[in-house]
């Protein structure tokens, strides 16, 4: 692609996030909704870059980011290693299939509560939950991948004196980046979303519990500051991963 | 090259072992038959022995589905034959090894090394220190006409140039055999016959030997020593043609030559033969 091509497709991109913010500042100017219940955009950024400066502010943020990479991280390492380990021995894929069959289809807010009595309110219950939604999709994905990878590749390998009990880290595991690669996609944006769900129902520090503390005091601008800097997280997160990508997979065929 | 007497009696008198080229392959009464989904038994190869000198160029040609490949898997040490028992060097085949050297028609190359890293894979498997391995790779991809490509990938090359990478990483760790399955299959006619042009000329060097699948029989007649001819599933040997035209073989000599034009003739009326064979119930 080249770079002009890329350049219109981001301008593109930025019409509907414009369009959106246009809607929001048109509901608060024309008094549809009062500006101390849905307060303006401008408000609510300028607020944003305020309180970016503050010490207490960075902390939330902090405390959010630490437990979002601690699960994600929990995640990519548990889903890569059961993923592979279930694509290269059937008997570990029949231990596993049954309890992933099992466990994927839960919704694993549900195990929340039970979490926060076991391993109490501070960054290990999210963390734990973070982990337990994000490993899934990573799982499977890399499980597909290995499952999936060319014949030829290993019998190449195997020719050229790769020992058996090697072909899984020389030649299974780096064939099946790209489609681990798109698992860690899906689980970073659930570890987004759950990281601030778990702190919205119980925490004492955090984005999510930044928002609940502001709702229920009425203070609108600060309940939509958590809100915004989380999807901007997001958005730099998924950015990064993006580039790893484009760098890992420099050698792959355009998916 | 050394190489280990297949009988007794090559090591008793070893007069008799200059004679005769000793055997670098040999397949003994071997059949293979696959489950299919519906649990039914389909015997795709049948019966098949055959002995492959030192130093030949051996063509195997046959209709789609006659098992030509299965029988290069099986000397490759992928796939285990049913029935028989196929050796090399007079060792029985229990799986793959850097003495046979495949190169497939899908090219098979590492999508995630560069040309030099798919062509060093081989040698620094073998052991070879790095610097070492990657002078040799230098000096091959040279070879095989790509150099300035060693740090291309493969998606960034055409069909052919993959195929010389592949070709490449094969010769890379020395196998004493090649084992060619449908390598220009998917390449266009002009890049085909380059290839076939430096294939041979790679080969008149060192004279590894190379079993080679095709079904064109041009391909086939123009490179080999000896053509064996396939039926229809159940594949079985139908015949087997000693091509003795001279070398080193040009390609414009050839086609003019009458000897290269009934061979070829030869063979294809044995190949119509043989689908009409498939056909009967």
């Amino acid at each position: 692609m080249n770079a002009r091509a890329l350049t219109s497709e981001v301008l593109l991109g930025i019409v509907p996030i414009a369009l959106a913010l246009a809607v929001w500042q048109g509901i608060s100017s024309f008094g549809y909704a009062p500006v101390t219940l849905l307060p303006p955009p401008g408000l609510v950024f300028s607020r944003l870059a305020q309180q970016l400066g503050t010490s207490t502010f960075q902390y939330e943020i902090a405390s959010t980011l630490f437990r979002l990479f601690a699960g994600f991280s929990i995640a990519v390492i548990m889903g890569v290693g059961i993923g592979l380990a279930a694509a290269a021995s059937p008997a570990v894929n029949a231990v596993v299939r049954p309890i992933v069959r099992v466990l994927a289809p839960l919704p694993k807010v549900a195990l929340y509560p039970a979490l926060l009595l076991l391993l109490g309110f501070g960054h290990e219950s999210k963390i734990t939950l973070v982990a337990a939604d994000a490993l899934f999709p990573i799982l499977l994905s890399t499980y597909y991948g290995a499952s999936m990878v060319e014949q030829k590749l290993i019998w190449s390998a195997m020719a050229a004196g790769t020992p058996r009990r090697q072909i899984l880290f020389k030649v299974v595991l780096p064939a099946a980046v790209p489609s681990i690669l798109t698992g860690c996609r899906i689980g970073l944006v659930i570890s987004c979303i759950v990281v601030f769900l778990a702190e919205m129902i119980s925490s004492t520090d955090g984005l999510g519990h930044m928002l609940v503390t502001a709702a229920r005091t009425f203070q609108a601008v600060d309940m939509f500051v958590p809100l915004i800097t989380i999807s901007l997280l997001g958005l730099i997160l998924n950015g990064l991963l993006q580039g790893l990508r484009s760098y890992l997979l420099r050698g792959f065929p355009e998916v | 090259m050394k190489v280990l007497p297949s009988r007794p009696d090559f090591e008793a008198d070893p007069a008799l072992a200059r004679g005769p080229a000793p055997a670098m392959i040999e397949i003994d009464r071997v059949s293979q038959t696959f489950r299919t989904s519906g649990r039914q038994a389909h015997l795709a190869l049948s019966d098949i022995s055959l002995t492959i000198e030192d130093g030949a160029f051996v063509s195997i040609l046959g209709p789609s589905g006659c098992g030509k490949s299965t029988l290069l898997y099986i000397v490759g040490g992928f796939v285990s034959p049913t029935e028989g028992v196929a050796r090399v060097k007079g060792r029985a085949i229990t799986g793959p090894g850097p003495d046979r050297g495949p190169v497939f028609q899908e090219f098979a190359l590492f999508p995630w090394k560069t040309v030099l890293g798919n062509v060093m894979y081989g040698p620094r498997q073998q052991g070879v220190k790095s610097p070492e391995a990657e002078a040799q790779s230098r000096r091959l991809i040279e070879m095989v006409g790509l150099k300035g490509f060693e740090n291309f990938y493969p998606k960034e090359l055409s069909g052919g140039m993959k195929q010389r990478v592949a070709l490449a990483r094969t010769l890379a760790y020395h196998p004493a055999v090649l084992l060619m399955d449908e390598p220009f299959g998917a390449l266009d006619a002009h890049t085909r016959t380059r290839l076939q042009n430096d294939l041979l000329n790679i080969w008149e060097r060192d004279r590894k030997t190379v079993l080679f699948v095709t079904h064109s029989v041009d391909e086939a007649v123009f490179l080999s020593d000896k053509v064996v001819v396939m039926t229809r599933a159940p594949g079985r040997i139908k015949q087997i043609i000693d091509i003795e035209l001279p070398r080193p073989r040009r390609r414009a000599e050839l086609l003019l030559d009458p000897r290269y034009q009934k061979y070829v003739v030869e063979i294809e009326r044995m190949i119509d033969d043989t689908s009409e064979d498939g056909l009967r119930p």
